[in-house]
C-alpha cells in the first residue's frame, strides 16, 4: 500500500518552502532598504544569488550522485542525477534571466561578456543541456552510465569556465573586481540569507516531488508486468 | 574453471538470464543448446567479462568477477559471431597487434598464419579476403595466446572446409587442462565433442546432461524438454 | 619493454597503419580547417585593416571546431568493422586505450596545427616573429592536452549513441570554450607587437590546470564507458 512516510515529509518541506519563499518575497521587497543607486530592480538581485547558488547545489548533487551510481548501479542515483540537473537547469537558466534583467537595470544593456558570472551560467545552461541530449541518445542501463559520467565531466568543466573567463578579463581590463554583496549592511544581508534558505527549500521539495512521482511511476509499472505475467492475455 | 552462481541479466526489463548457475572444471567441454534468445550469446559473453551481470556471483580461472576481470582475460578465448579483425590491416598486422595486446612471442604470429593456411596471403589487407578466410584468420586470433578457456558461439558457421577440419583439429586435440563451452544449434556437433551438454530456455538451465552424449539421445531429451 | 608499453605502442601503430591506410582523417580535418579559417575571415576579418588582434582568436575557434570533427573519428574502424571486443577481450586497461587514443588526437591535432599556424601568420598577422612561432608550439602543445583527454572520452562515449556526429559536438563543444578562450588568449599574447609574457604565462598556466583536471576525470571515469 502506498506509504504515508514520502507524502508526509514533502508536505513539510513543502511547507518550508512556502513559508521561507513568502519571507523572502515580503522581506526582500518591502522591508530591505532601497539601494541607492540601483532602486528597485536591484531587489530582484537577492534572489538573483540565491538561484544561482541553488543551481550549482543542484548540480553538486547530480555530481556526487553520477558519482554513486558508477560505483553501485543502483538506478535510483540515476533518478536523482536527472531531476537534479533537470532542476539546475531550470535554476540556471533563470539565473541567467534574472541577471540579464539585473544587468539591464545597473549598466543599461542586456547582456555584458565580461560578467564572469553571467556568462559561465550561460556556458552552463549550455553544457546541461547537452546532458539531456546524450541522455536521450543512448538507451537501457548504458544511459545511467553515460549520464553519470557527463554529470561528473560537466560539473568539472564549470569551474574551470568561470575561472578562463575572469582570467581572461582581469587581462582586458584589469581593474579590480568589485564583489557586489560582500559588504552590505546586515538589513540587506539577511534577507539574502532567507532567500538563499527558501531556494534551497524549493530544490529540494522539487527534488523529493519529481523522486516520488517517479517512483510511483515504476512501482506501477513493475505490479503491471507482474500481473501480465502471471496472467496472459 | 567457472564458478557461476544465479546469474542475472536483464535487457530492457526482459531477462536474458534469470538465475542461471554454471561450473565448469578443466577438462570440460560444455557445449550449450537452445532456442533463440534463450540466453546462450549472453551467459558467453558474461564469461567472457564483455557483458556485466546484473545479480549473481561468477568467477573464471579463480578470478572473481568484477573486482579481477583484468586478470582472467588471459585465460579466455572467445570467438563470438564477428571474427574482430581489422579489414584494413593486413592477416599479420592483425595477428600483430592481438600478440602484442596479450604480451605473447611475435614469433607465433606467423607460425599461426601458416596453421590455418593463410601463410601466403600474411601481408595481404583482410578486406580482400573471402569469407571462409577471415573465419579462419578469425580462429588464428583466438588461439594465438593459447588461452585455457575457450569460449566459442556457433564457430562453425562461416567456416569453409578448410576451416572446418582445422576447428574439428583443434576440438579434439584440447586436453584436460583446457575448458570449452560451446554454443550450437547442430546437437550433431555438440554429440561429437560435448563431455556436458546444458540446454537453455528462458535465462535458465533447462535441463543438464553428464558424460559425452549421444546425438539421438541428446535430440530427444531437448524435444522433451524444450520444444 | 613491459606490456604496458607494448600494448600502448600496438595500439598506436594500428591507429597510424589505418590511416596510412584509409587517408581519411588528418586530411579531411587539414581541408576543414583552411576552410574554416575563410569563414571566419569572410565573416568578421574583412571588416578591420589589422588583423593580427583576430589572429589568435580565429585560429583557435578552427582548432575547435575541427578537434570535435577529428575527435569524432575516434572509434569508427571498431564500430563499423565490429572490432570493439577484440580490444575490450584483451588484458588491456581501459585507462591505457583512452591514453592510447589520447595519443593519436594529440598526434592529429599537431599536424593540423603545423598546416595552420604558418597560414594563420601569412593570413592574418602583419610582422610575426620567429619567436612567435616557438611560443605558440607551446600553447598548441598544452592546449592538445585537455582537447586529446577529454575528446577522447566524449568520442569513446559517442560511439554508443544514436545521432553521434550531431552529439559530439554538442557535447563536446561547451566544455572546450575555456579553451579556446585560453588558447586564443595566449596566442594572443605574442602576436602583437610586444609579447606580454605574465598575461602569456597565465593562460598556458590555465592549460594545464585544464588538461590535469581533465586527465583525473577520465582516468576515473573510462573504465565505466565500455563496462556493460
Amino acid at each position: 500500500m502506498i506509504e504515508t512516510g514520502p507524502g508526509r515529509s514533502i508536505a513539510i518541506w513543502g511547507t518550508l518552502t512556502a513559508v521561507l519563499s513568502a519571507a523572502a518575497i515580503l522581506g526582500a521587497f518591502l522591508v530591505a532598504p532601497e539601494d541607492a543607486d540601483q532602486g528597485v530592480i536591484q531587489r530582484i538581485f537577492y534572489f538573483h544569488v540565491a538561484i544561482a547558488l541553488t543551481s550549482m547545489v543542484a548540480f553538486a548533487v547530480a555530481f556526487v550522485a553520477g558519482v554513486l551510481y558508477l560505483r553501485n548501479r543502483d538506478r535510483r542515483f540515476d533518478e536523482v542525477g536527472v531531476v537534479s540537473v533537470g532542476l539546475g537547469l531550470l535554476f540556471s537558466a533563470l539565473t541567467v534571466l534574472t541577471g540579464s534583467i539585473w544587468a539591464k537595470a545597473s549598466w543599461g544593456i542586456w547582456w555584458q561578456w565580461s560578467d564572469p558570472r553571467l556568462v559561465t551560467y550561460a556556458i552552463v545552461v549550455l553544457l546541461y543541456m547537452a546532458y539531456f541530449m546524450l541522455r536521450s541518445s543512448v538507451d537501457g542501463e548504458r544511459q545511467g552510465r553515460y549520464s553519470a559520467i557527463f554529470a561528473v565531466v560537466a560539473f568539472a568543466s564549470v569551474p574551470l569556465s568561470f575561472y578562463a573567463v575572469r582570467v581572461a578579463q582581469s587581462f582586458i581590463h584589469p581593474v579590480v573586481f568589485t564583489q557586489s554583496g560582500a559588504n552590505m549592511p546586515n538589513t540587506m544581508l539577511i534577507w539574502f540569507v532567507v532567500s538563499q534558505v527558501a531556494m534551497l527549500s524549493l530544490f529540494v521539495t522539487l527534488l523529493k516531488l519529481e523522486l516520488l512521482q517517479r517512483r510511483t511511476d515504476r512501482a506501477l509499472n513493475e505490479l503491471k508486468l507482474r500481473l501480465e505475467s502471471v496472467r496472459p492475455l | 574453471m567457472i564458478e557461476a552462481d544465479g546469474l542475472v541479466r536483464r535487457f530492457a526489463s526482459r531477462p536474458a538470464l534469470d538465475g542461471l548457475s554454471l561450473t565448469l572444471r578443466a577438462g570440460d567441454c560444455l557445449a550449450l543448446i537452445g532456442p533463440n534468445g534463450a540466453g546462450k550469446t549472453t551467459l558467453l559473453r558474461v564469461i567472457a567479462g564483455l557483458l556485466r551481470p546484473d545479480g549473481g556471483a561468477i568467477s573464471v580461472g579463480g578470478h572473481r568477477y568484477p573486482e579481477a576481470r583484468q586478470a582472467a582475460r588471459p585465460l579466455i578465448g572467445y570467438l563470438g559471431h564477428d571474427p574482430l579483425v581489422y579489414l584494413d590491416l593486413t592477416a599479420s598486422q592483425n595477428l600483430e597487434l592481438y600478440a602484442d595486446l596479450y604480451g605473447v612471442p611475435s614469433g607465433r604470429v606467423l607460425a599461426w598464419l601458416e596453421r590455418v593456411g593463410l601463410l601466403a596471403r600474411a601481408y595481404d589487407p583482410v578486406r580482400t579476403f573471402s569469407r571462409g578466410m577471415v573465419q579462419r584468420l578469425a580462429l588464428a586470433r583466438l588461439l594465438l595466446h593459447e588461452p585455457r578457456l575457450l569460449l566459442l558461439d556457433e564457430p562453425f558457421s562461416g567456416l569453409d572446409a578448410a576451416g572446418g577440419e582445422l576447428l574439428e583439429g583443434v576440438l579434439r586435440g584440447l586436453g584436460g587442462e583446457r575448458g570449452l563451452v560451446l554454443v550450437t544449434h547442430d546437437m550433431a556437433i555438440a554429440a561429437r565433442h560435448a563431455t556436458r551438454v546444458m540446454g537453455l530456455r528462458r535465462g535458465v538451465a533447462a535441463f543438464e546432461m553428464e558424460g559425452p552424449v549421444g546425438h539421438a539421445d541428446l535430440a530427444a531429451r531437448y524435444a522433451e524438454v524444450i520444444s | 619493454m613491459t606490456l604496458g608499453a607494448r600494448q600502448f605502442r600496438a595500439l598506436l601503430l594500428k591507429d597510424l597503419r589505418l590511416e596510412l591506410r584509409t587517408r581519411q582523417t588528418a586530411i579531411a580535418m587539414i581541408l576543414f580547417a583552411v576552410v574554416a579559417m575563410m569563414a571566419f575571415q569572410f565573416g568578421f576579418g574583412f571588416r578591420v585593416d589589422d588583423t593580427t588582434p583576430l589572429a589568435g582568436g580565429i585560429l583557435w575557434a578552427t582548432l575547435a571546431l575541427t578537434a570535435v570533427l577529428g575527435v569524432g573519428r575516434s572509434f569508427v574502424p571498431e564500430r563499423e568493422q565490429r572490432v570493439l571486443d577484440g580490444l575490450l577481450l584483451a588484458p588491456v586497461s581501459r585507462s591505457l586505450l583512452l591514453a592510447a587514443r589520447a595519443a593519436s588526437v594529440f598526434a592529429y591535432m599537431l599536424v593540423v596545427e603545423v598546416i595552420t599556424v604558418p597560414l594563420v601568420t601569412v593570413f592574418f598577422v602583419q610582422d610575426p616573429a620567429a619567436t612567435d612561432f616557438a611560443l605558440i608550439a607551446l600553447v598548441c602543445v598544452t592546449a592538445n592536452l585537455g582537447i586529446a583527454i577529454l575528446g577522447s572520452l566524449l568520442a569513446a562515449m559517442a560511439v554508443f549513441t544514436r545521432a553521434r556526429e550531431l552529439l559530439l559536438p554538442v557535447l563536446f563543444l561547451p566544455a572546450l570554450l575555456p579553451v579556446i578562450i585560453a588558447s586564443a588568449g595566449a596566442t594572443h599574447a605574442v602576436l602583437g607587437v610586444s609579447d606580454d609574457m605574465p598575461e602569456y604565462n597565465g593562460y598556458i598556466l590555465f592549460l594545464l590546470v585544464y588538461a590535469v583536471i581533465f586527465a583525473l576525470v577520465a582516468y576515473a571515469t573510462y573504465d565505466y564507458v565500455f563496462d556493460d
